[in-house]
């Protein structure tokens, strides 16, 4: 479970190059939204000749590839590019039954183990989502809450209450099947403030991690996603007390404790556990 | 005359022009340090594609050498493709 | 108090002529009108070899590029240097030398009479009638005079050049007791360009991740304390950790005791929010911090001498707990360089750098690791600024590495979240983007001293071919 998806240009050497410098989980390199019609097979060459230079050792990375029923000329060109490369899978926009079939053969074909993350931007897709979510080939699926709202008129304000229905409903469908529930980015790269509430609406829902769209923006998704110095003392409490007095139910500083909220304290331990020593 | 690449920070400018002759010409700000180095990759990833006849400048800003590579191939898959 | 309002009338009276020594102070930094206006007087009269002492030279300093063409210098000794008299200097050897001291050792030269200078011109931005001067309001106001002082007092003749003569200044930075005569012209500087170039927050995204790594580790080492003092410059970089430790102070509640080195907006701040009891302020950086050293008494002026000279026991760097410093070159050995580029041109100079990192508890150097393609570690360093053995930690984006030297660091931080990585594995890692530079220009003739700040030479400077 990655807390942050970092999106980087496939053509900027400059950012490539320092894709894991930012502390983030894991980077999806775009050949789509941030990569001009007329410079895709630059953003092909240049992210492939860097993979095969320096392949990714502490991080996860991901491609975004452009859309394999809209493009499907340029779309298969990134996909014979990549399909060779040590990295983790890809994002594939506006996913949906027929293009998650589409790619889910040509990986088949090839015998290729790359996952699928699915870019949930469309409203038709919200009724398919778990049989989406329930396919091998996904890891997880990520909400692209900017081109939902153009496509549905509704304004974006950072509330998100007008997005609420369709952040729990991936929330909710990832959950059930144990998978990554990615939230939509926070744009406004400047506003720091913002960032921290929208990156607590997200974790609070039951996100498991955000999509990044600027560096500086890691390290306040990670504070979000990460435990508070108080619900890690609090979870470590409640393990020690049910280890040590060999119960499951029992009563800490005047509340219940049971079974789930122990085992909720050993799965937040271990997820600090995990990500402890990056911030 | 085919065109690649970006004069921004760490990357390079690649222009590929028919040509009788094989010209290779390299403006590199390191190019006290890495002059060599950008030729050999340019030299070999020329070779690796059977280009034997063309003028190619690289105007290089700090690129590493997997850029220039990526920006050449990108130029001599567009130079290819127009059928030069 | 004599006046002159002509450079020409007062060169006669000065009787300046072959071999003479005269220096300038740089607070007026790129903005600076008094070094071109009197130096393009003397670039008319057939004078040679004279022996310039400014402390600082700037890109706007083309009277000096003159003087040299004309062959009317045959010696510069300054503290910092960029721009087209530094490329000149490098191509065209003068005939004793160019010698590049830091902040501290340039006080310390001139207090001890090692360095005699002749006649001071010294840039006052307000002068009273009797003949004191202060930097803190007048049209061209910078500040702190802190690199004028011991001119001021020890030169043998003392011209104060201002554009703005008043009845009386209540506290005097130069004090009307040395000073020969004023003479007043119509600017001496251009208030824009006093204003350092660097002098805001890095927004770009390495620069931050550096600025946090070394954040982490000041923290780690257990710096961050009520009472402790710190310099970072005016950087982009060091104004971020700047800020990061600011918040950390303001999470923690913690007063620091004092901030020195050149001053910004950033740092007078932090002293308007009581986060930090002084500004020891040997340079100003910003107009804010100027209007701050006017009106805050908070806010102190000092001279290098009572900021950086190393024969001086109560320097106020001497209790300076954290510096952090910037890098062009660093080596295995932890030598820094400032002074020149891996092309043997010169871009810099110590300023206070090797000053700072002689005398803080700890000296943090910061830089990217890569910068278009050229990797900051070098197996040695083209020049040495500031020797290896006073710097402590070099963090970068891609890790920390702590000198050896610094075993009592090394211990604590086995013991914190702070990983840290030797120096020679960072090189490495650069080399594996950047590849194995090829040797560098040869060093042939030499065209120059460095010096550390007790006026020992520590390395040379090499003819540019």
């Amino acid at each position: 479970m990655n807390r942050s998806y970092l999106f980087i240009p496939g053509d900027v050497p400059r950012m490539l190059q320092m894709l894991d410098v930012f502390d983030a989980d894991a980077v999806i390199i775009d050949f789509e939204d941030a990569v001009a019609l007329n410079q895709k097979d630059e953003a092909r060459f240049l992210t492939r000749n860097f993979i095969q230079t320096h392949p990714p050792k502490a991080i996860e990375v991901y491609i975004r590839i452009n859309h394999i029923i809209d493009d499907p000329k340029e779309t298969m060109k990134d996909l014979e590019m990549i399909i060779d490369l040590p990295i983790s899978g890809i994002v594939a926009p506006k996913i949906n039954r027929l293009s998650l079939a589409k790619l889910d053969r040509y990986f088949e074909e090839k015998t290729s183990p790359l996952k699928i993350i699915g870019l949930v931007e469309t409203p038709d897709v919200f009724f398919d989502l778990m049989t989406l979510a329930q396919h091998p080939r996904i890891q997880g699926l990520m909400l692209g809450a900017e081109d939902l709202t153009r496509i549905m008129n509704i304004e974006r304000n950072l509330t998100g209450d007008n997005i609420l229905w369709a952040r729990s409903s991936i929330v909710y469908a990832m959950h059930s099947v144990s998978k990554e529930a990615i939230d939509t980015p926070y744009t406004v790269i400047h506003d720091h403030q913002g960032l921290a509430k929208d990156a607590t609406i997200a974790a609070n829902l039951g996100f498991t991690g955000k999509a990044v769209i600027h560096p500086n923006h890691v390290e306040g998704v990670h504070l979000a996603f990460t435990p508070t110095e108080h619900q890690i003392l609090t979870a470590k409490k409640i393990v020690e007390y049910a280890k040590k007095n060999q119960s499951i139910r029992f009563n800490l500083d005047g509340k219940m404790v049971d079974k789930p909220i122990i085992d909720k304290a050993h799965a937040l331990l271990e997820k600090y556990a995990k990500n402890g020593d990056k911030s | 005359m085919i065109i690649v690449g970006t004069l921004e920070s760490s990357d390079c400018l690649i222009t590929i022009i028919p040509a009788e002759t094989l010209i290779i010409e390299v403006d590199s700000i390191v190019y006290d340090a890495f002059g060599q180095q950008i030729c050999h990759v340019i030299k070999h990833t020329l070779a690796k594609a059977n280009i034997t006849k063309a003028h190619i400048i690289c105007q290089d800003k700090g690129a590493l050498d997997y850029t220039i590579k990526a920006r050449l191939e990108t130029a001599i898959a567009r130079y290819q493709e127009e059928g030069f | 108090m004599i006046v002159y309002d002509s450079v020409d009338i007062l060169l006669n009276d000065l009787k300046l002529s072959d071999g003479m020594q005269l220096s300038f102070h740089h607070h007026l930094r790129d903005g600076d009108h008094v070094i071109n206006q009197i130096m393009n007087a003397v670039n008319t009269r057939d004078i040679h070899d004279l022996r310039l002492h400014p402390s600082s030279i700037f890109p706007s300093y083309t009277a000096i590029l003159e003087a040299l063409k004309r062959n009317r210098i045959s010696q510069l000794t300054t503290s910092y240097m960029n721009g087209p008299v530094a490329e000149y200097c490098m191509k065209h050897p003068l005939k004793h030398g160019l010698h590049m001291q830091t902040h501290g050792g340039r006080a310390r030269a001139i207090m001890t009479e090692e360095t005699v200078i002749d006649i001071a011109f010294i840039a006052a931005p307000t002068v009273d009638v009797l003949g004191n001067a202060t930097g803190t309001i007048g049209p061209a106001a910078c500040g702190s005079l802190g690199y004028a002082i011991a001119d001021a007092k020890y030169a043998k003749t003392v011209i104060l050049v201002t554009d703005n003569i008043i009845d009386h200044i209540e506290n005097p930075q130069i004090k009307k007791d040395t000073v020969s005569a004023i003479l007043k012209l119509k600017s001496i500087g251009d208030p824009k360009g006093i204003i350092s170039g660097t002098t805001t927050i890095t927004n770009d995204p390495v620069g931050i991740q550096i600025a946090k790594k070394a954040t982490r580790l000041i923290e780690a080492l257990g710096y961050i304390k009520p009472g402790f003092s710190f310099q970072t410059g005016a950087g982009g970089i060091s104004l971020k950790i700047s800020e990061n430790i600011k918040q950390l102070m303001q999470q923690n509640n913690i007063q620091s005791s004092f901030i020195t080195g050149g001053i910004t907006q950033y740092h007078v701040e932090m002293l308007n929010l009581g986060m930090v009891k002084s500004l020891y302020d040997v340079q100003c950086f910003d107009l804010v911090a100027v209007d701050s050293l006017k009106n805050n008494p908070k806010h102190r002026s000092m001279s290098a001498h009572e900021y950086a000279n190393p024969e001086n026991p109560n320097r106020v760097i001497k209790n300076l707990d954290v510096v952090v410093l910037g890098a062009t070159e660093i080596d295995l050995d932890f030598n820094v360089n400032v002074t020149t580029d891996s092309y043997n041109m010169i871009i810099g100079g110590s300023g206070g750098h090797s000053d700072t990192a002689e005398d803080a508890k700890l000296s943090i150097i910061v830089a990217p690791l890569i910068k278009a393609r050229t990797p900051i570690i070098k197996q040695r360093v083209n020049t040495i600024t500031t020797p290896g053995h006073t710097i402590d930690c070099f963090v970068c984006e891609r890790g920390i590495a702590v000198n050896p030297r610094r075993q009592d660091l090394i211990k604590i931080l086995e013991k914190s979240h702070v990983s840290i990585i030797p120096i020679e594995d960072l090189l490495a890692l650069s080399h594996d983007y950047t590849g194995i530079p090829e040797s560098f220009p040869s060093k042939k003739e030499v065209i120059g001293n460095v010096y550390d700040r007790h006026g020992r030479i520590i390395d040379y400077l090499y003819l540019k071919e």
